[in-house]
């Protein structure tokens, strides 16, 4: 458990620390933020594929959003 | 509409007295969407065109004097608003009624006009003698013989609303040119900026390069329209207090995020003269000018 | 003539009064890009994907699944999109098995249909999102509604997103050894995304759900599960864009725990590179670790058929919620053939071991485990 603590407060001090140096971006720097490989999103069938592929072998699921259902497979 | 190896599409068309270029690159673009650009210039050439007797300008204008207040749309009073803004910060420099000096000067006569002419037409100008009601949208000129005139940033606004109708379109890597006034869309495909020339003030090269991924760049100058006589050079950047051309800077460049603004602030510099600097540090801009004896001053280029 | 090697940084904050006075005039810069909120879909989209599993242990061929599906997203007007999915599978080969060897493997060929429908309002700031899902086998139908919503701030840096999530399961195995069960689940999550700068986004979320019913799975031996299993979730998403090659590096962290006892780390890298203006390239990493359930046997090691437990325990062979760890492959390459018509391929190779394991400890015997999956899409927009 202590391990897996370490590795949060790691990553959690990470994203804050580079948070602090960088600035927010205007409305006219939006450009590189706008391409689909920089939003949150992806490919939807790719997502539901590897997601069903990854739950019905592991115990862990969610995470990233709600929604799609259950299924036997797990 | 002219496509390249690298996947650069340039489209060209004259428009605003000069030429015009859009250049996208990415993932194919649709023509339509370019035409759609190019319309919106034109859209807002002839909208504020004073050639045009039906335009929003030619009707305030044939009003003025008249008591009459005319009424504008919603783009025109934004852009009033603009004007009336930029004047007072600009301390009277940048006056949207300072056109009917054109009258005054006939660069291919060369020769210097009447000081009383200036001077009659000098009395004509001023934007504090305009009665603009931002919250009703009504404007009058309240003399006759008042005239508005747009040309001093209709060239950059359309630069702006060409590119924002790109982008609206999804296009992320380009640039606008109109007549040199540029804004650009976004980097390239591979993330450089796009190498932007600086036009020499005196000979047709080249003075500066500047690597630009979004905002825009504007050069205002003593060589579009000028005539030299005795060794002087008079150009068609008119201070509307005296009627005279500017003479301290051959050019200025500035970069803004968008057109109108670093075309706005390049001609107030080159009529601000020696205060240009100063005025440009107050605006944090990034800027690059030309002295009278040719050497350049720069800062945040 | 070579560009100044000064390039003016427009990152720098613009304050003079002419620059904003030119910024508040309105249509000037495109409508406000969305960072971290959702804007509505400017494009219709119709997309076919197929994929090829198969998995295997050493000396052993498993499970094959063909999974064909479809994907529509359709803009109705301005403010509203419609998506759903229908999703095919077939699964055929051996039935799972949890020891290293055991004979009389029975066959397995099974179908499954899923299908989802999403309807999503999009307003100035914020969007809602509605979706019902159906997922139905043989013996496992799944019923499920969602809503999700997203609020953006005013300089659109900042959105917020919570969602909600019901499901109903009923469960009738062919083994009739239970009947006309029932599992319920419910999940809520929420977080905030930011724009960090013009190349970063990070996303943070809190997820938690809780299922109650029939959670054993009824074709394995010695399967007693908890009737309530109660899960937490947190995660970080980072995208960050490398502007000198081009590229987007998207990584993932999740951390799970749950009243079974688990705990699972979960980090995924993708690094998105356009190689020209028609082709992508993303290689993608993923580990994932995970520790034992409180109730996990490990298969007896001393050779005898079955394991001791007392009666009534809480008890699972299902090798899934032992501890071990998995390193995943992959690589995806997308074709733009033009304007409208792509298509892309995705390879995976994954491989489970209990000595890939970081945290946790236990069944040191059991049997490496690895699948490769193979995906073609092609997508049409319009």
């Amino acid at each position: 458990m202590n391990r897996a603590w370490v590795v949060l407060i790691t990553i959690a001090a990470g994203a804050a620390g580079s948070g602090c140096a960088m600035q927010a971006p205007k409305p006219w720097q939006k450009g590189v933020l706008a391409k689909p490989e920089m939003t949150m999103a992806g490919d939807m069938l790719e997502l539901k594929f590897n997601d069903h592929t990854w739950t019905s072998k592991e115990a862990s699921f969610g995470g990233f959003g709600v929604g799609g259902g259950g299924c036997g497979c797990n | 509409m002219q496509a390249t190896d690298d996947g650069v599409t340039t489209m060209r068309f004259a428009a605003m007295a000069g030429e015009a270029e859009l250049t996208v690159a990415g993932r194919a673009p649709d023509r339509r969407l370019l035409d759609a650009a190019a319309a919106e210039v034109r859209r807002i050439e002839q909208a504020y065109s004073r050639y045009r007797a039906d335009s929003i300008v030619s009707r305030i204008n044939a009003a003025a004097g008249s008591g009459v207040a005319i009424e504008v749309d919603a783009e025109t009073a934004g852009l009033l608003d603009f004007a009336a803004r930029l004047h007072a910060q600009s301390d009277g420099l940048f006056d949207i009624t300072s056109g009917i000096l054109r009258r005054g000067w006939d660069f291919r006569s060369g020769r210097l006009p009447e000081p009383s002419a200036l001077a009659a037409l000098c009395a004509r100008i001023g934007w504090r003698k305009v009665d603009w009601q931002p919250a009703a949208r009504r404007i009058a000129l309240t003399e006759p013989g008042m005239e508005l005139d747009f040309g001093g940033f209709g060239k950059e606004y359309a630069a702006d609303r060409a590119a924002a109708v790109l982008q609206a379109g999804g296009i992320g890597s380009g640039y606008v040119n109109l007549g040199g006034d540029l804004r650009v869309l976004g980097p390239r495909p591979d993330g450089r900026g796009w190498a932007l020339g600086i036009r020499h003030p005196r000979t047709d090269g080249t003075l500066a390069g500047v690597e630009l991924k979004s905002g825009a760049l504007a050069t205002s100058g003593d060589y579009e329209r000028y005539m030299d006589i005795a060794g002087r050079r008079y150009c068609h950047i008119l201070d509307p207090r005296s009627g005279w051309p500017v003479q301290h800077w051959q050019s200025v460049s500035v970069i803004a995020p968008v057109c109108l603004a670093a075309g706005a602030l390049s001609t107030v510099a080159m009529l601000k003269g020696p205060d240009a600097p100063a005025f440009l540090a107050a605006q944090q801009v990034p800027w690059l000018a030309v002295d009278g004896s040719g050497a350049i001053v720069r800062h945040g280029f | 003539m070579p560009a100044a090697p000064v390039s003016p940084n427009p990152a720098s904050d613009w304050c003079g009064s002419v620059v904003l006075a030119a910024l508040s005039l309105p249509g000037l810069l495109a409508a406000p890009l969305p960072a971290a909120a959702d804007s509505a879909p400017e494009h219709a989209l119709l997309q076919f994907k197929t994929e090829h599993y198969q998995d295997s242990q050493p000396g052993f061929q498993r499970i094959r699944v063909e999974e064909p599906a479809l994907y529509g997203l359709l803009p109705l007007g301005e403010h509203l999109s419609l998506s759903g999915s229908a999703v095919y599978d077939v699964v055929s080969g051996a039935s799972p098995r949890s020891y290293s060897s055991t004979s009389g493997a029975s066959r397995v060929h099974e179908k499954r249909f899923s299908g989802d429908a999403e309807l999503t309002w999009y307003a100035d700031r914020s969007s809602y999102g509605l979706s019902a899902a159906r997922s139905q086998e043989h013996d496992y139908i799944s019923n499920s509604v969602s809503g999700d919503a997203v609020f953006a701030a005013d300089d659109n840096n900042t959105a917020c997103n919570v969602g909600l999530s019901a499901s109903r399961d009923s469960i009738n195995p062919t083994n009739d050894i239970v009947e006309n069960e029932h599992r319920t689940t419910y999940a809520g999550i929420a977080g905030v995304t930011r724009a960090l700068s013009a190349n970063d986004l990070l996303q943070v979320q809190a997820g938690y759900s809780t299922s109650h019913g029939y959670l054993s799975d009824p074709y394995k031996l010695f399967d007693n599960r908890p009737r309530r299993r109660n899960s937490g979730t947190g995660s970080l998403r980072w995208n960050h864009h490398i502007g000198g090659l081009g590229a987007t590096l998207r990584s993932s962290y999740r951390v799970f725990h749950d009243t079974y006892g688990i705990w699972s780390h979960t980090a995924e890298l993708q690094w998105v590179q356009p190689v020209s203006l028609r082709w992508v390239l993303t290689p993608g990493l993923r580990y994932y670790t995970q520790s034992a359930a409180r109730f996990y046997v490990d298969p007896p090691a001393d050779g005898s058929p079955f394991p001791q437990l007392p009666d009534g325990a809480f008890s699972s062979l299902d090798h899934r919620l032992s501890a071990f760890g998995a390193f995943a492959l992959s690589q995806k390459a997308e074709w733009h053939l033009s304007e409208h018509w792509s298509t892309d391929l995705r390879a995976e190779y994954y491989q489970a071991r209990s000595s890939f394991r970081f945290i946790g400890q236990g069944s040191p015997g059991l049997a490496n485990f690895q699948y490769y999956q193979v995906q073609f899409g092609i997508s049409y927009r319009f």
